[in-house]
């Protein structure tokens, strides 16, 4: 295929590499230039390093105690030895200062994760019978609409039946509330609109109808409790949480007394027995609650990135907002900090979101699968490639070649990504999304991720480092095994399947290819109908349908999160 | 008939120069004395003797092991020296080695020695003695040029950067420079500044680093025109694959 397409990254790359920002003197040249003056200007040509210089400076002279001081690196190297310069979110016009993205410095990124790791689902049926066969109490759409404002009072801490009880404040749990979905149309109709999620609605009327297929005649809370409480806890804390509430409001909303035995069916019934958490718990040598995000498989996260439902008909791009949520939460939050401890995961993992370079390499694979494969790179279910190793082979090798020469006749994509790893990242998310859009099966696209990095390490003669490369050599031979702890559906796997579980830099791309197939399909959720839904829901702060551009936002200081203190502080 | 290891596949000069680097065979172009090799290594002054961690095996009455009757130890072993290392950074703009070529041929044609393998250094740890005679055989020969390459124990980054104008591969810490147009070592590995500037020999031509590298690239060497090379790649691939699925 001819390689006479206009580059997405392009634009971006040539304002980023040809023009000034702050005083880095980055002006002039071209994005095809294999040589550059090194100006060896330190952090003072850039803004936000200099406000970083600043207020480090200030805080040694408040405290008493020296702190950050960009003298300390390298003995008196400062960073800024090559010039400093900002990125774009991919898929959008926003330039950032990379500092900018580090979650730290970013209160979107950090209202996405709250905003998972404070969400479970609680199905209401199995209560609903425990009332009315156990204790022959009717439940009718009225009843129900009572008891889910009671718990919107509830669930954030406000009391029910005690006499003398704290409670929290409400302004400072704003953010806590409850609302309902369910499959039963009916009922939907009955209920209060500010309580339901309404799937027909929210969704595209096929993908309504799948959702409502698929989770049958049943009714589900979507419960999301505070971020101060999340923040101050952990994400085995939410079920908790919920559960607590829960309970005191059916006692409340249907007048129950608060020591028969039956109560204790009715608890188990409501509190207990049908809790999705978005996380599973990990195992004691990694000791992490339910909701934490080593637990959230790669399908979930695919599910609770909403873009499937507000741009269908353009399945790169469901995959692209994946990509950036899955990069961040996975890579920066759970590997980068949780794990490692460390904090130069940012710069690793930024490079599948920023500058259209993975988006552009993505967009040429659909073309190039449209043209060979007669569209099967579309939405649609009939246009499908039949997944093969040969179909594997093709995809993989040419979207790995069309990336690898992009690094090679634009040298400054090749310093944007100046790691083998965010390379080899970058080129296997692009080959396996491809490969699961054109087949509609993840674990082809996990096939190709591999084949992609084997070929990248060929074509280069390096690819990451040892821990990053260890999996990717022996990955492919478990790719098909559906073996129990050898292999899974792609989908069920995530970040502690335990060829992943220290697998820096990968799984924001693993997510992708999970929700390639799905998204390459039209299907309205990759693992979770009831995911997908609870997810559907403008009320939640962080907006799911553009993870890149929200972070973005918040690189920008636009970003407007929940759960801040700044009520019970004293005023600056 | 005798065997004789074939490497590598592939038409190309770059498939050429991966089975040289492998095999070992490859030209040597300049040299540097011991001296100027220790001192850019950075683990010891110039002249003085090896470190050692325990005395030479010869006094310490080796227990009774099959192994060891079998596996002739190394001079560095035999010595008792210490675990060092050297660590090369080779640019992505036609330097001649590459990571995994370097560790190739350092796994194929010297003992002892533990090479680690990243996308911009590549580190090989050994006893001291053994590490240096790999990296004075490194420097010496083509699979090194002084402007593309470089000695790197930190702050390693520069494979993928632009050049300098001058040509050579950046460093953050300017541990060599372009004088009268040989490429001198001021630091050492880790960036500190040495007493001697050290000559690590004269940069090559553009067109002979494109000659002599090992990394495909579109505007030389592009890797879809080694096909061979492809598909061996898939070969590896797809066993990998069905083994997996179906290991009987």
């Amino acid at each position: 295929m001819a390689d006479d397409r206009k580059k997405l990254f392009q634009k971006h790359l040539e304002i980023k590499f040809t023009k000034e920002h702050g005083t880095n003197k980055m002006e002039g040249g071209k994005i095809t230039d294999m040589r550059i003056k090194y100006h060896r200007l330190g952090v003072d040509q850039n803004p936000r390093k200099l406000e970083m210089k600043k207020a480090g400076q200030e805080i040694a002279k408040k405290r008493g105690l020296v702190g950050y001081n960009p003298m300390m690196h390298c003995g008196g190297i400062p960073l800024g030895q090559r010039a400093l310069t900002p990125s774009f979110i991919s898929g959008t016009d926003m330039m950032v200062e990379i500092d900018d993205l580090h979650y730290v410095n970013n209160a979107a990124m950090q209202q996405m994760w709250d905003d998972i790791r404070r969400t479970c689902i609680v199905g209401m049926d199995m209560a609903h019978e425990t009332l009315e066969k156990r204790l022959g109490i009717e439940v009718t759409p009225e009843t129900i609409n009572h008891y889910l404002e009671t718990l919107n009072h509830a669930l954030p801490g406000g009391a029910v039946v005690q006499e003398h009880m704290v409670e929290t404040h409400p302004a400072l749990v704003d953010d806590c509330y409850v609302k309902i979905f369910t499959g039963d149309d009916e009922l939907a109709d009955e209920i209060d609109d500010q309580f339901l999620i309404d799937i027909n609605k929210e969704f595209p009327e096929d993908q309504a109808e799948q959702l409502k297929a698929a989770i049958g005649k049943t009714t589900w809370q979507a419960a999301h409790i505070p971020t101060i409480v999340t923040r101050t806890t952990d994400g085995g804390q939410t079920s908790r949480w919920i559960a607590m509430q829960v309970g005191m409001s059916y006692i409340s909303a249907y007048g129950m007394c608060a020591g028969e035995a039956a109560v204790a069916d009715l608890s188990f019934a409501a509190k207990h027995a049908a809790v999705v958490n978005m996380g599973d718990m990990l195992p004691a040598r990694r000791a992490r609650a339910p909701n934490e995000p080593g637990g959230i498989t790669f399908g979930n996260m695919a599910d609770i990135v909403q873009t499937s439902r507000v741009d269908p008909d353009d399945p790169a791009h469901v995959t692209l907002e994946v990509v950036g949520a899955g990069c961040m939460l996975y890579d920066q939050i759970w590997l980068g900090s949780y794990m490692s401890g460390g904090v130069g995961f940012t710069q690793y993992a930024t490079a599948a979101y920023t500058n259209n370079i993975l988006d552009d390499n993505l967009y040429y694979d659909v073309d190039y699968i449209n043209d060979k494969y007669d569209g099967a790179a579309n939405k649609g279910t009939d246009n499908k490639v039949k997944p093969s190793l040969e179909v594997v082979k093709d995809i993989a090798t040419e979207s790995t070649l069309y990336g690898l020469e992009n690094y090679e006749k634009y040298p400054v994509a090749l310093e944007d990504h100046f790691g083998g790893s965010q390379r080899a990242t970058v080129l296997s998310a692009a080959a396996g999304s491809a490969t699961s859009l054109a087949t509609g099966n993840a674990n082809a696209g996990l096939s190709a991720w591999y084949l992609c990095m084997y070929l990248h390490k060929e074509g280069h003669g390096r690819l990451g480092f040892f821990g990053y490369d260890l999996q990717d050599q022996c990955g492919a031979t478990n790719t098909f095994s559906y073996q129990g702890d050898e292999g899974l559906p792609h989908e069920l796997r995530g970040p502690n399947y335990p060829n992943y579980a220290m697998n820096v830099g990968h799984q924001g791309g693993y997510a992708a290819i999970a929700a390639a197939a799905h998204a390459g399909r039209g299907d309205a959720f990759a693992l979770n109908p009831l995911i997908k839904i609870c997810f559907a829901d403008d009320l939640l702060p962080f907006d799911f349908t553009a993870p890149r551009k929200e972070f973005g936002r918040g690189a920008l200081r636009e970003f407007e999160p929940a759960g801040e203190r700044s009520l019970i502080i004293p005023a600056k | 008939m005798a065997y004789e290891p074939q490497f590598y596949p592939g038409a190309t000069s770059v498939a050429e120069n991966r089975r040289k680097h492998m095999s070992g065979d490859v030209e040597k172009l300049r040299e540097i004395s011991d001296d100027d090799l220790t001192t850019v290594l950075g683990h010891r002054a110039p002249g003085t003797d090896y470190p050692s961690t325990h005395p030479p095996l010869a006094e310490m009455g080796e227990p009774e092991c099959s192994i060891r009757e079998i596996v002739e130890p190394t001079p560095g072993a035999k010595a008792g020296d210490r675990i060092r290392y050297v660590q090369f950074v080779d640019s992505m703009y036609n330097a001649p080695a590459t990571p995994y070529f370097r560790s190739y041929n350092a796994s194929i044609n010297f003992r002892g020695v533990d090479p680690g393998t990243l996308s911009g250094r590549q580190v090989v740890e050994a006893r001291e003695r053994d590490m240096e005679e790999l990296a004075k055989f490194q420097i010496e020969t083509e699979m090194t040029c002084p402007a593309l390459s470089s000695l790197r124990g930190a702050t390693v980054h520069g494979h993928s950067l632009r050049l300098q104008e001058d040509g050579v591969m950046f460093d953050m810490l300017e541990r060599t420079v372009l004088e009268n147009g040989y490429i001198v070592a001021v630091k050492d590995q880790v960036g500190r500044p040495i007493d001697k500037k050290v000559n690590m020999g004269k940069p090559m031509s553009e067109e002979e680093a494109a000659k002599r590298t090992t990394i495909y690239r579109v505007d030389n060497v592009p890797y879809r025109s080694d096909s061979e090379v492809i598909e061996w790649v898939h070969r590896v691939f797809e066993q990998r694959t069905k083994y997996g699925f179906q290991p009987l």
